[in-house]
C-alpha cells in the first residue's frame, strides 16, 4: 500500500502471477516502469521485455498485464479504468494491443497495493485470482467455468463478500473466441480479445478488496483542482460542453444534439420514488454535474426517460455515461429487464435485424417493430442485445462485428458460405430466422450464443474482421458471392478503415486527415477522443471551436464538419498532440472520452478549457513538478515503443518490413465514396490520395519516423532512452 | 412558548428531528414545504429511499434514487480528513453498497440499482463512544463526535458496536476514525444524492407542520 511504503501516487508494486507454477512474487514498479508511467506504459514495456512478439498469442509465452497508473484512484474525476495489455489474436500482424475497462475495479486494485498485475503461463483446471490487499491466491472457478459473467460475478462476489469487486469472461473467452472481452460492474467491459488470452489460461476472473489507500502529496490541491474542473469545465460524456436542452443560464444550446441531455422536463422516469427530474445543470455547479450526461436519451431519443432507473458509470467520475434500465417490455420473452451500457454495445443492434425477403411475397420486409411506444425498437433491442453480448463475453470490435454479419447477410455472402453455395442448407435451415424477421429480441442472445459457443459457420463471425474476411474470402472480389472486396466497398456503412481488421473510430468521416491517421497507428480501433470531444461538443464552430483550438494548435488546425481542407503543419501538431495524450490517458490512467479538458463549459473562461489540468493533477498527486511537455515527452515514448513493436510483429509474423504500406493505408471508400463530389469540395468527408500521402509524410517527420518505410529511426528511439528498441529493428533488419 | 414558534429555534428543531430520525420521519405529517426542501415525495421517505439524519449543521439527506455510484463521497471525505484517497476508511460509505450489500443490494444483485452511501449519524447516546474502552470518542461543544488519536488504541470496539459499522479502524495508523461532519462528502457529491438543508430552512419549512 502506498500509504505504507510512502509512495505518492503509485502503489509501488507490480504483482506476478504464474498459473502454471502457481507462483506469485512482487516487484517494485518505480525503478523500472516509472519512464513508462503506468497503465499502458507498464503493459507494453512488459509485454516487449518478456514476450517475444511471434509468440503465439494464446500459447505458453503469452502473458496479459492488467494495469494502472499514478492517478488511477488519486481522487482525480474519471481516474477509474484499467489497461490490459497482451498480443493480438485476431488482427493483421498478431501485434501489440490493450483492452480498457471501465467500472470499480481499476479504484480496487490500487487500493489492494498494485499497479499492475503481470498473468503469465496457463493453468490447466479453471481458476480465478484472488487478491486482498497482499493475501493473493489462485482459486478454483470449476463452478463458474462455463457460465454467463452475470452469473459468474454474482456467484463470487457473493462468495467472496460485499466489499469485493469482480472482473470475469464469458463462455466466448472460455472458448477462445477472439471477439471476446472481460466484464465488470454492469456492462463495463475491456474488450481486443482479451477473453480469448484470458481463456487459454483458463483464468475464468479476477475478484479484489482494497483496504489501503493511495497516498497524495498535495490532497486539499487535488480536491480544489478537481472542484474546479467538474464546476468550469466538465459537461457531459465526451465531455460535450454545450446543452442540447436550451437552459436558462446557457448563452447557447447545443448546435446538433450531443451528450449532453439532461435538462428541465428530462426525467427518470423508474426512479424507484417516482420520476426525478434532471432540471438545469449550470456551469459553476458541482452538484448537478452527474445530471448533465443522459446518454440513453441521446442513444435512444425521450423514449429512454421510461426506463431510465437512474445513471451509472466509473469509480471517481461525476460524469455518468451508463444509464440503468428497466426495460420490462423483455420480460415478454423471458429476458432480463436490467440492462446498462453505452455507445456501440447497444446503440447499434439493429444491424443484426436487416430487412428481408418476405416467402410468400418475394418483397424485402423490415425486421423490426417497436414493442410499446414509437421508436423504441431500437432501444428495446439494444438493451436486450448488450446484455446478451456482456453475459456470453462477446467484443463488437467497435461494431464490426454488426456490420460484418449485416453486409455478408445482405449481400448474400452469408447464405453462400453457410450452405456451401447452396449445397447444404443443414446449418442454414437450423438457425432461427423467425426471430430475426419478427424483430424479437430472443434473436440476439441466440446470436451470440452461437458466436460464444462456436456453433456452426455462423459462428466464424467471431473471427474478428480480418479472420473472417480471410476465411470467407470477403477480402478478394473473386472469392465471394458478392463480388468486392469488403474492407474497400463503397456502401455508406463501411466501417474498416483499412485492412488490418479493425473499424475507424472517429476517423475521416467527422475528423479529417487527422482522425484517418490516428484510426491506423494502433493494431486495433483507436478509441481517441481527443477531436470528436470537440467537434460535437455542441458548441458553435465560429465562435468556440475554431478560436480555442487555433489558440493551442495554430491558425487551420482544425475543419469545419464536411469542409475539408488540406492538410498543413498545424493539423499535424494536432495529430500528435492528440496520438501521445491518447497514451497518456491509457497509462496515468485518465478516462480519454473526457479528458482532454479542451472546451470549458464556462463563459467566464470564454469557453477556453485546460490543456496543462493534466500536469497540474499529476504535480499535485505525486509531488514533483510536471509540465505538459514532461507528460507529453513521456507519453511519445510509449508512442515509439508501440511503432517499434507493430514494426517489429509486421516483421516476424507477416514478413512485412514498410508499415507505411502494409499498416498505414486507408481503405478505399475513404477516398472514392462521395462520387459526385471532389475531396475537399463543401458536403463531402471524402479524402484525397495525394494529400494523405503528403500527411504521412508529414506525420512521420513529425513522429520522427522513416519516409519510406514508417518505422522510428535510432536516433528519434535513442531521444526516448529506447535504444534497445533500435537494437532490434537493426537486428531485423527494419533500420 | 407555541410549537410554531418553538419550531424556529434551531437547537429545538434539531432535538425535534433527532428524536425522529430516520424512517420515523415517515409517520410524521410532512408540509409540502418540508418535503420539497428535503427533495422528496412522502412516499419516498415511508419506503425508506431517502434517509434524514439531524445533524448540527442541518438535516443530512440521503436520496438513494440520486446516487449514481461514483464514489466521490469517499474520495472526498479521505482526501479532506486523511491526506490519501481510499473507500475502506472512508467515513461516509458507499463502496460497500455497490456490488453485493449485506442487505441484497448493489450491481452484482437482483437489485441491481439499489446502492447508495451510509453516513454517520451523530447518535446522541453513541453507540461507539460507549463502547470505548479509552473513552476516545468524545462530542465537542458543537455536538460532533470526534476520535482522540492519543487515546484510541485502535481496537475495534467503535467500529463492532455501531450498528451500522460506520467507524473504521485505519489498517495503517491502527487508529478509529469516523465522521466529523466536514460536509466534503456533500459539497463533492455530483448528483445530490447527499444534501445539507440548514437549519434556518428547516425552521423555516417545518412552521407549516
Amino acid at each position: 500500500m502506498s500509504v505504507k511504503n510512502g509512495i505518492n501516487g503509485w502503489a509501488g508494486s507490480v504483482l506476478r502471477v504464474n498459473l502454471t507454477t502457481g507462483a506469485i512474487t512482487t516487484e517494485d514498479t518505480l525503478p523500472k516502469y516509472k519512464p513508462f508511467i503506468g497503465g499502458m506504459g507498464i503493459g507494453y514495456k512488459i509485454i516487449w521485455d518478456e514476450v517475444p512478439l511471434d509468440s503465439d498469442p494464446l500459447g505458453d509465452a503469452a502473458k496479459a498485464v492488467f494495469s494502472v497508473g499514478p492517478l488511477t484512484a488519486s481522487g482525480v474525476p474519471c481516474s477509474g479504468r484499467m489497461t490490459v495489455s497482451f498480443l493480438s489474436c485476431w488482427s493483421k500482424g498478431n501485434s501489440i494491443v490493450d483492452a480498457h475497462m471501465g467500472g470499480h475495479f481499476a479504484h480496487a486494485l490500487k487500493y489492494a497495493g498494485y499497479d499492475a498485475i503481470i498473468v503469465e503461463g496457463k493453468s490447466d483446471k479453471p481458476v480465478y485470482l484472488k487478491i486482498e490487499d497482499e493475501k493473493v491466491s489462485i482459486e478454483d472457478a470449476s463452478h463458474v467455468w462455463g457460465k454467463g459473467t452475470f452469473d459468474t460475478n454474482a456467484t463470487l462476489a457473493k462468495e467472496n463478500g460485499p466489499e469485493f469487486d469482480v472482473i470475469s469472461i464469458g463462455q466466448a473467452g472460455e472458448n477462445l473466441v477472439p471477439m471476446s472481452c472481460m466484464v465488470t460492474s454492469f456492462g463495463n467491459s475491456g474488450g481486443g480479445g482479451v477473453g480469448a488470452v484470458l481463456g487459454s489460461k483458463m483464468l475464468k476472473a479476477v475478484v479484489c478488496r482494497g483496504t489501503g489507500a493511495v497516498k497524495i502529496a498535495r490532497p486539499m490541491e487535488v480536491r480544489l483542482l478537481s472542484n474546479y474542473m467538474i464546476k468550469d469545465l466538465v459537461g457531459g460524456n465526451n465531455n460535450h460542453t454545450v446543452p442540447t436542452i436550451p437552459q436558462s443560464w446557457a448563452e447557447y444550446s447545443a448546435t446538433s444534439s450531443n451528450r449532453w441531455q439532461g435538462g428541465p422536463g428530462v426525467t427518470w422516469d423508474k426512479a424507484s420514488n417516482g420520476p426525478i427530474d434532471m432540471g438545469e445543470q449550470p456551469s459553476g455547479q458541482i452538484n448537478v454535474a452527474a445530471l448533465r450526461c443522459n446518454k440513453g436519451v441521446f442513444d435512444f431519443g425521450a423514449v429512454a426517460e421510461k426506463y431510465t432507473v437512474k445513471q451509472g458509470g466509473c469509480s471517481s467520475c461525476p460524469v455518468r455515461c451508463y444509464t440503468e434500465y428497466d426495460m420490462d417490455p423483455l420480460a415478454d420473452y423471458d429476458l432480463p429487464t436490467h440492462v446498462s451500457n453505452t455507445c456501440m454495445p447497444i446503440i447499434k443492434m439493429l444491424d443484426w435485424y436487416p430487412d428481408h425477403i418476405d416467402a410468400a411475397t418475394g418483397e424485402k420486409v423490415k425486421s423490426t417493430h417497436d414493442f410499446v411506444d414509437q421508436g423504441d425498437a431500437k432501444m428495446i433491442l439494444g438493451g436486450a442485445g448488450s446484455r446478451a453480448a456482456d453475459d456470453y463475453g462477446v467484443w463488437c470490435n467497435y461494431g464490426s462485428l454488426y456490420e460484418d454479419f449485416n453486409m455478408a447477410y445482405t449481400t448474400g455472402v452469408l447464405k453462400d458460405v453457410i450452405t456451401k453455395g447452396g449445397t447444404d442448407m443443414t446449418e442454414w435451415d437450423a438457425i432461427p430466422w423467425d426471430l430475426m424477421e419478427n424483430g424479437d429480441p430472443r434473436w440476439l442472445v441466440e446470436v451470440y450464443r452461437r458466436i460464444a459457443m462456436k456453433e456452426g459457420t455462423f459462428s466464424d463471425l467471431g473471427l474478428g474482421t480480418y479472420l473472417l474476411y480471410e476465411k470467407w474470402g470477403m477480402d478478394d472480389p473473386a472469392k465471394n458471392a458478392a463480388g468486392v472486396n469488403f474492407y474497400d466497398f463503397v456502401n455508406g456503412k463501411n466501417f474498416n478503415i483499412g485492412h488490418n481488421g479493425y473499424p475507424r473510430h472517429h476517423g475521416p468521416e467527422s475528423c479529417w486527415q487527422t482522425g484517418t491517421i490516428l484510426s491506423l497507428m494502433y493494431n486495433r480501433d483507436c478509441m481517441i477522443h481527443h477531436l470528436i470531444n470537440f467537434v460535437s461538443s455542441g458548441a458553435p464552430f465560429d465562435a468556440i471551436i475554431k478560436p480555442v483550438l487555433e489558440g493551442f494548435f495554430g491558425e487551420g488546425c482544425v475543419d469545419r464538419p464536411k469542409a475539408y481542407t488540406p492538410i498543413n503543419e498545424n493539423k499535424i501538431k494536432l495529430t500528435k498532440w492528440a496520438f501521445n495524450g491518447k497514451q497518456w490517458h491509457d497509462s496515468a490512467t485518465l478516462c480519454n472520452w473526457m479528458y482532454p479538458m479542451t472546451i470549458a463549459t464556462s463563459k467566464k473562461r470564454n469557453y477556453v478549457g485546460d490543456l496543462d489540468l493534466d500536469a497540474k493533477y499529476m504535480s499535485a498527486v505525486v509531488g514533483e513538478d510536471y509540465t505538459r511537455e514532461d507528460l507529453e515527452f513521456d507519453s511519445e515514448r510509449i508512442s515509439q515503443l508501440l511503432r517499434v513493436m507493430t514494426a517489429v510483429s509486421f516483421k516476424l509474423n507477416l514478413g512485412s518490413a514498410n508499415l507505411r504500406q502494409d499498416h498505414d493505408q486507408p481503405s478505399d471508400w475513404v477516398f472514392d465514396k462521395d462520387p459526385d463530389f471532389k475531396p475537399f469540395e463543401e458536403g463531402t468527408v471524402k479524402l484525397d490520395r495525394e494529400d494523405y500521402a503528403k500527411a504521412l509524410d508529414m506525420w512521420y517527420e513529425a513522429m520522427g519516423w522513416d519516409k519510406e518505410t514508417g518505422i522510428p529511426t535510432r536516433a528519434t528511439l535513442e531521444k526516448f532512452d529506447l535504444g534497445d528498441c533500435a537494437d532490434k529493428l537493426e537486428a531485423l533488419g527494419l533500420i | 412558548m407555541s410549537d410554531k414558534k418553538r419550531f424556529l429555534d434551531k437547537d429545538y428543531t434539531r432535538r425535534q428531528f433527532l428524536k425522529l430520525s430516520g424512517k420515523s420521519l415517515a409517520g410524521v405529517a410532512m408540509s409540502g414545504a418540508m418535503l420539497s426542501a428535503l427533495g422528496v415525495t412522502a412516499d419516498a421517505l415511508a419506503e425508506d429511499k431517502v434517509r434524514v439524519w439531524a445533524f448540527p449543521q442541518g438535516l443530512l439527506v440521503v436520496n438513494a434514487d440520486r446516487c449514481v455510484g461514483c464514489q466521490r463521497c469517499e474520495i472526498n471525505c479521505t482526501l479532506t480528513n486523511d491526506g490519501c484517497c481510499s473507500s475502506y476508511i472512508s467515513r461516509v460509505k458507499v463502496t460497500r453498497n455497490l456490488y453485493s450489500s449485506r442487505n441484497g443490494n448493489g450491481l452484482y444483485t437482483e437489485n441491481n440499482w439499489t446502492y447508495f452511501p451510509d453516513t454517520c449519524r451523530q447518535c446522541e447516546d453513541p453507540a461507539c463512544g460507549n463502547a470505548c474502552p479509552m473513552g476516545a470518542i468524545y462530542a465537542g461543544d458543537d455536538g460532533i463526535r470526534r476520535v482522540d488519536t492519543d487515546k484510541c488504541v485502535g481496537c475495534g470496539a467503535c467500529a463492532q458496536a455501531c450498528p451500522w459499522h460506520m467507524p473504521t479502524v485505519n489498517p495503517v495508523t491502527r487508529k478509529s476514525s469516523k465522521c466529523v461532519m466536514c460536509g466534503a462528502c456533500v459539497e463533492g457529491c455530483p448528483s445530490g444524492a447527499l444534501s445539507i438543508i440548514p437549519w434556518d430552512k428547516v425552521s423555516s419549512a417545518a412552521q407549516e407542520i
